[in-house]
């Protein structure tokens, strides 16, 4: 596997046992203690998942994320002292994939890292051709996302969350089900998680975030797919 | 979650008036009453200013009618005198005439009357006169006829006086009445006839009537009543706003303290009162705004004093997060090899695992109690299905359930609509009393209730294990309270299981209530109101439960499911046939 994994925490025990933990599970560690460091730390070694603290010296946790966020859609874990809605959404809204509460078990890091780095599960059952959602085009094999001609930059989750409504544009979705299939969890989780991405991802992909065509709101119940639209000029 | 609002409905706007002007103003007429009742209860200035008009009014009322007939008695009693004097005057110049003849024949007598009407005319003031003969005497005297002037022909003299003056025959009396004379003009005055006895010595007994006319003293009297009401309604009106001057300078100073102190009761705590001069309203303003001070203080303090424990619970939170993370990092890959290990250092390794999540679950609980503490627990809103939640729990708690052989039914007659509620709060109550319905169920059955009613949702957890006495059920919510410290603890609480479950319940506006007998089993119920923020009402589940007598009444209650599919259209509220647990695993 050897998943390059950068981790942003100022507490060198806390650090060196999440190393060690990592490296059992054969991911590489790479370790910035400094939230000023963390950008210059992230353009060097590329990573493939970063942890990050959201309490660290030099820079917040939080402006850490926005930074990595406008560079690239690599996917944050932040690892979070605080339950308190505010940090949490906080983190969420400037980007953060997921987050974990300290304290928190190897095992629970492990699968939220894991469901993070494998490659998205809703394409297993292989689609032929690409997926279509309101006047959106999804190519799941190559991972892009298209509006007419023009293309649209989505995360790996962001991308992930559109598949999972596009894949099944009948379905309905309530936020546990999304929780499953997107994030992982299996049982309760903080539906937060969808709220705050699902309103990233209709600021990308929708014309009016405000009256929204493609993430549609069920209300009382979940999300499902924008009835599609056939593009005016065809690519 | 985005909601679309509908637009707001203005079609009601647009309407023509001209139509209802006229009932309009009956309508405002007829509201007057009741405005006038409404200042009256609201304005201290509008009461004081019509108790002020009252008060004056009466007062200046009573003055002017004193005055007014006191000086009318003074004008007729001055023009009075006047009218006897001068009629004496001119009954004593007759009789005069009359004494200093000696004539007996009609004719002469009829000259003699003629020469003393002449003389009274000129002598007298009044041009109203009359001389009647006295009625009783023989042919010689009633051969004169009567002379009077046109104004007192047409019985302005009244047969009492005429009596009278008749009854006072050979004396020199004056007899008076007050009358109303016609005059010229078609209309009356006001008048007074004075009657005497006259006797010619050898023509027998005659009358004589003088009408005086008081037109000119009624002008004046009328001339001063006018005069004193112009005086006595400016006089109120004076008073009127004298008194509205008085109020307003005292009421404005007031109305602002009382518009100040609102704005303090709302929490502008810096605003006071304009400190101006040193009278009493400055002495009022000056310690209320010294009061505003201190209390600006305290809170200022209170406020600070707060935020340095929620900022202080926030950091050690993060302080003791962090190294806490690394020992149950640290432990559990410890406790993950521990087969590798000798028997004792495995047996450690196990230890150190179990208490780290020991301490963990103390940790977090301490913090959510002082959250709580702080009041900065916060609402995480959404509509959710109760049922649905419950369901949930049940299943999450099953592996401890049967670990000690309770069997979990759940029972639900209604609830199955989505009430407005913080579903991770509800979960954490609705598992923190499965997890104690398990350790002190002894391994009966478990039965989760759950129903609704117009104002309320309930979900009431019952088992049939050892019970506690009332004392013990009085003091279950307290914080680190154990029913029985000699009892082996199986889940392993922290002992702010049940507190945490009431502050959450409160937060809602809801109620965790607890019934419980010993050896007959426990019953708590937790009661939510189903749209937030209004009031409770009646539960919908009965405390004590209804099955109290009997051992184990599960089948009784009809309560076959176990968990059931969940399907977000369904907004009924009747039981539905559930299925087994193969639902929740496929996507």
């Amino acid at each position: 596997m050897d998943a390059r994994i950068l981790v942003v925490d100022d507490d060198p025990a806390l650090a060196e046992m999440i190393g060690i933990v990592l490296k059992a599970e054969n991911f590489e560690p790479i370790f910035c203690a400094d939230g000023s460091q963390a950008f210059a730390a992230f353009t060097s070694s590329r990573p493939d998942l970063v942890l990050l603290d959201l309490m660290l010296p030099g820079m917040d946790g939080i402006e850490v994320c926005d930074q990595i966020r406008a560079e690239s859609g690599v996917p944050i874990i932040m690892l979070t002292a605080k339950s308190d809605t505010t940090d949490v959404v906080k983190g969420l809204e400037s980007g953060a994939d997921d987050y974990i509460v300290k304290p928190f078990n190897p095992k629970e890091l492990v699968a939220r890292i894991r469901t993070r780095l494998r490659p998205s599960t809703v394409v297993a059952a292989a689609v032929t051709g690409p997926l279509l959602i309101g006047d959106i085009e999804l190519d799941v094999a190559g991972h892009e996302v298209r509006r007419g001609d023009g293309r649209i930059n989505l995360t790996p989750l962001e991308f992930d969350l559109l598949n999972a409504l596009a894949s099944k544009p009948q379905q309905v979705f309530t936020r546990e089900m999304l929780l499953e299939q997107v994030w992982g969890y299996h049982y309760k989780a903080d539906t937060r998680l969808v709220n705050v991405h699902v309103q990233r991802l209709r600021a990308k992909v929708e014309e009016d975030p405000d009256n929204p065509r493609i993430v549609m709101t069920v209300r009382g119940v979940g999300y499902r797919a924008g009835a599609v639209v056939q593009p005016a000029t065809s690519g | 979650m985005a909601t679309s609002a509908a637009p707001a409905r203005t079609s009601r706007s647009s309407r023509s008036g001209r139509s209802h002007i006229g009932p309009f103003l009956a309508r405002e007429w007829r509201a007057w009453p009741r405005q006038i009742v409404g200042w009256w209860r609201l304005s201290l200035q509008f009461r004081t200013i019509v108790i002020t008009i009252g008060l004056t009014t009466v007062a200046l009322l009573g003055a002017g009618i004193y005055t007014s007939v006191s000086i009318g008695n003074d004008l007729f009693h001055s023009r009075l005198n006047q009218v006897l004097l001068d009629a004496n005057q001119a009954a004593k110049t007759a009789q005069t005439i009359f004494d200093a003849s000696d004539s007996s024949n009609d004719g002469s007598v009829s000259t003699l009357l003629n020469s003393a009407q002449t003389k009274i005319t000129s002598s007298s003031s009044s041009r109203l006169i009359a001389i009647y003969a006295a009625p009783g005497q023989d042919q010689t005297a009633t051969s004169f006829l009567p002379f009077a002037s046109p104004a007192l022909t047409t019985g302005v003299v009244s047969d009492d006086l005429k009596a009278e003056v008749t009854a006072g025959a050979g004396t020199q009396t004056l007899y008076w009445q007050s009358v109303v004379l016609p005059n010229g003009s078609g209309g009356t005055d006001p008048g007074i006839i004075v009657g005497s006895p006259l006797s010619i010595p050898s023509g027998g007994q005659y009358q004589l009537y003088l009408g005086y006319n008081l037109a000119d003293s009624a002008q004046t009297l009328s001339f001063v009543q006018q005069t004193l009401w112009i005086a006595g309604l400016l006089l109120t009106l004076l008073i009127a706003l004298v008194a509205w001057v008085i109020v307003r300078l005292v009421i404005e100073p007031i109305k602002v303290a009382a518009e100040v102190s609102e704005k303090l009761a709302d929490g502008e705590l810096e605003v006071r009162i304009p400190e101006k001069g040193d009278d009493i309203i400055a002495t009022l303003a000056r310690s209320f705004n010294g009061m505003a001070d201190s209390m600006q203080g305290q809170i200022t303090q209170l406020a600070e004093l707060s935020q340095l424990q929620q900022r202080f619970v926030s950091d050690v939170s993060h302080e003791l997060r962090t190294p806490l993370t690394t020992i149950r990092l640290a432990g559990d890959l410890l406790y993950d090899k521990r087969e590798s290990f000798e028997p004792a250092i495995g047996r450690t390794a196990e230890l150190l695992h179990t208490q780290t999540v020991r301490f963990e679950l103390l940790l977090s609980d301490l913090l959510e109690i002082s959250r709580f503490d702080a009041g900065s627990a916060d609402l995480n809103i959404e509509p959710t299905s109760l049922v649905r939640l419950a369901v949930d729990a049940i299943d999450q708690m099953r592996p401890l359930a049967e670990a000690a052989g309770s069997e979990m039914r759940i029972f639900a007659p209604g609830g199955h609509v989505e009430v407005e509620i913080d579903a991770r709060r509800i979960r954490r109550i609705v598992t923190n009393l499965l997890g104690n319905a398990i350790e002190h169920g002894e391994g009966r059955a478990i039965l989760v209730s759950i129903d609704s009613n117009v104002s309320a949702i309930a979900i009431a957890v019952r088992d049939y294990g050892i019970g506690m006495s009332t004392e013990d059920a009085e003091r279950v919510f307290e914080r680190f309270w154990r029913a029985d410290p000699s009892r082996k603890r199986t889940i392993g609480g922290t002992g702010l299981g049940l507190a945490i479950s009431l502050e959450d319940a409160t937060l809602h506006g809801g109620q965790l209530e607890v019934w419980s007998e010993p050896g007959a089993g426990s019953c708590f119920r937790l009661t939510l109101p189903r749209v937030h923020g209004r009031p409770v009402g009646t539960s919908p589940l009965p405390l004590p439960p209804e099955d109290t007598d009997e051992s184990d009444p599960v089948e009784d209650t009809g309560a076959h499911l176990l968990t059931r599919s969940y399907d977000p259209t369904h907004t009924f509220d009747e039981p539905v046939e559930l299925q087994p647990d193969a639902e929740r695993a496929g996507g």
